[in-house]
């Protein structure tokens, strides 16, 4: 489970000042459930999962992770989480048995428990055939399959991911989505970002519309856009982040 | 420590696998060193025959021409001074000499031409000086005896030189003036082609999200990135040595002319250099990481260790030169970073070891190596520095 509580990160920017990157959010994602971040660019959805992932400390609030307090108990949030995006790399001049090996250490599994996990994560995701090839020459898809190995070497409670499909093509985009559904299915709790709307529609079972930082609305996909009022959650989304800045256009004119 | 030692093997075999790295930090060294020592031994070899230069004799002075052969200078003649000077000018001759008939006195003036910007026409007057000046003693000698005088008059004060052997037999001059320099550089440089991919690189590929959030201490990752590097920067040093033994194998005039004065590497001179290397090297790889951590991208890591380099280098060209002056011998020359491991390796290479310079280095290469840890386990740390794009 991922709970947070008035979760904020400000940032000081030499040039801009303060920038109120996140400011008080709460959440709550619940095991075999995937809960989604919905939000544009810039609109603070990874700032979020880092804060939770213990990247980065929040600036006031609260979270829990598997349990674990994200400030009082890092390493065991870290223990309990597996971390995806799209744009994260593997290393180039490791191969992919090699990658998994050195992150399973890390992790802390026995080289017993290390083997048995690397069979199934290397049968799970088809990845024998090119296990031993450096990961400089493979495929984008394959590389997607040696992430996901990665992030669920551990057997994680809690999964992460930050906009996952994001310049993948379509085929890979499905491998990944189907990777998704199956932890959800295993029991697992999953925490999504995303900007794309059909991906939250297939996958999410909760949902927060995340913009500047707050979040403008919570629930599930369909609650949201009755909501707003409207039958697509694009529209939706669109009507709840105008319907913001329009609300405080209106305060401030009256 | 098993993560540490876990980060160690993986960033080892990731540098093994890179060629830029087998290249800057082992070839490099080994490459530069062979190329430098024939280099300047050929120089050598080519300075020394220059006083053994061919003079062009104007003809008409016989006699001249065999007491100058006779003092192993080569001798050839041409028919005027004109043709002589021409023969400078088109650089073909590097000394003409023309001899003036004896005056009453019996005096020989002997006119030298040469190019004064031309250091190999210098060199040529030099060898030619002492032939004269051989000659001239030789006819001193000869009037003084017939005259029933002392041959010791006429050198009422003799030099003789004597060597005095310190300490262990040492290298010669020129191996002695480049081997610290070469073993301090590359020290740093050999560690600077990967150090901009250890966490600058891992930061610009969005690799080192996915190690901060594993349950390893962020301290260890530094200290596994570190230690790494400093195995790196530790042999691609030694590696001037390898270069040595391979140059000192080769066998070629120049190799013989800068290896006449010794090897100089004795096994004490060895283990001195490698205990002076140890807190050199970790000083060296806590910079590294910490301008790695700080830089956004590999990119501007490398812009940073240029300039970083740069300072580096400052001191050890220093110790090239530190024995024209003698603050090679002073106390505070142990307080200077970089300088102080480059003259103790001079000394220990000249097989004058001096123990107690040899501790202060050490222990203060140990204190500032410390402190450059700190600053890039601080550094790392700071989620401002680790996570901006």
């Amino acid at each position: 489970m991922v709970r947070t509580s008035g979760l904020k990160k400000h940032f000081t920017d030499p040039k801009t000042g303060l920038k109120k990157a996140v400011d008080g959010i709460d959440i709550e994602a619940n095991p075999g459930r995937i809960f989604g971040l919905l939000g544009a660019n810039g609109a603070g959805k990874t700032t979020v999962l880092r804060m939770l992932s213990t990247v980065i400390q929040p600036t006031a609030g609260t979270a829990t992770v598997a349990g674990f307090d994200i400030v009082s108990q890092p390493g065991d949030v870290r223990a309990n989480i597996g971390f995806m995006s799209s744009s994260t790399a593997l290393y180039g001049r490791l191969t992919s048995r090699e990658v998994l090996e050195y992150f399973g250490r890390l992790y802390g599994l026995s080289e017993s428990r290390l083997a048995e996990r690397m069979k199934y994560v290397v049968e799970k995701l088809q990845i024998e055939e090119f296990a031993d090839r450096l990961c400089d020459k493979l495929s984008t898809g394959q590389k997607q399959r040696v992430s996901i190995a990665r992030t669920i070497l551990h057997d994680p409670k809690v999964l992460f991911f930050d906009e996952p499909t994001s310049g993948l093509d379509v085929v890979t985009s499905q491998t990944v989505m189907e990777f998704i559904e199956e932890a959800r299915d295993l029991g697992k709790t999953v925490v999504f970002s995303t900007h794309i709307m059909s991906e939250v529609e297939r996958l999410c079972d909760d949902l927060a519309v995340i913009h500047d930082g707050v979040i403008v609305a919570k629930g599930t996909p369909q609650s949201i856009k009755d909501l707003a009022g409207e039958q697509s959650l694009e529209r939706a989304f669109l009507s709840l982040v105008k319907f913001q800045a329009g609300y405080v256009s209106s305060r401030e004119s009256r | 420590m098993n993560n540490v030692a876990t980060i160690v093997r993986k960033e080892l075999r990731e540098m093994f696998r890179d060629k830029r790295v087998r290249f800057n930090a082992f070839v490099m060294p080994i490459f530069l060193i062979v190329l430098m020592i024939q280099m300047f031994g050929f120089i050598m070899t080519a300075a020394t025959g220059a006083t053994k230069a061919t003079v062009y004799l104007v003809s008409g002075s016989t006699q001249l021409g065999k007491m100058i052969e006779a003092n192993g200078l080569n001798v050839k003649t041409v028919p005027t001074i004109e043709a002589g000077i021409k023969l400078i000018q088109e650089e073909k001759a590097k000394l003409v000499l023309f001899s003036q008939p004896p005056t009453t006195d019996g005096q020989i003036k002997l006119e030298a031409y040469f190019d004064p910007k031309q250091q190999m026409g210098n060199l040529a007057l030099v060898g030619l000086q002492q032939a004269v000046s051989a000659e001239n003693k030789k006819a001193l000698v000869q009037t003084l005896q017939e005259k029933l005088i002392p041959e010791a008059a006429a050198e009422h004060i003799k030099l003789v030189p004597k060597e005095v052997k310190i300490g262990e037999k040492g290298a010669g001059q020129l191996i002695v003036a480049l081997l610290p320099y070469m073993i301090v550089l590359f020290a740093f440089s050999g560690g600077m082609s990967m150090a901009a991919d250890l966490v600058s690189g891992e930061k610009d590929k969005n690799t080192l999200e996915t190690l901060l959030i594993t349950p390893v201490l962020r301290n260890d990752i530094v200290l596994g990135k570190f230690l790494s590097l400093s195995v790196v920067c530790f042999l691609s040093s030694a590696s001037c040595l390898v270069g040595m033994v391979l140059a000192s194998m080769l066998k070629t005039p120049a190799t013989k002319e800068m290896f006449n004065g010794g090897f100089g590497v004795t096994p004490m001179a060895a283990v001195t250099i490698i205990l002076l290397l140890i807190p050199l090297v970790a000083f060296f790889a806590s910079i590294l990481i910490a301008i790695s951590s700080y830089a956004k991208n590999p990119r501007e890591a490398q812009t940073y260790l240029a300039i970083v380099n740069f300072i580096v280098i400052m001191p050890a060209i220093f110790s090239q030169v530190i024995g024209l002056t003698d603050f090679g011998n002073k106390l505070w020359i142990n307080f200077i970073p970089v300088l102080n491991t480059a003259n103790n390796i001079r000394a220990a290479l000249l097989g004058k070891t001096d123990w107690t310079a040899v501790t202060i280095t050490i222990v203060f290469s140990a204190v500032l190596a410390a402190i450059a840890i700190k600053v890039a386990v601080a550094l790392f740390n700071r989620e401002e520095v680790l996570v901006r794009v």
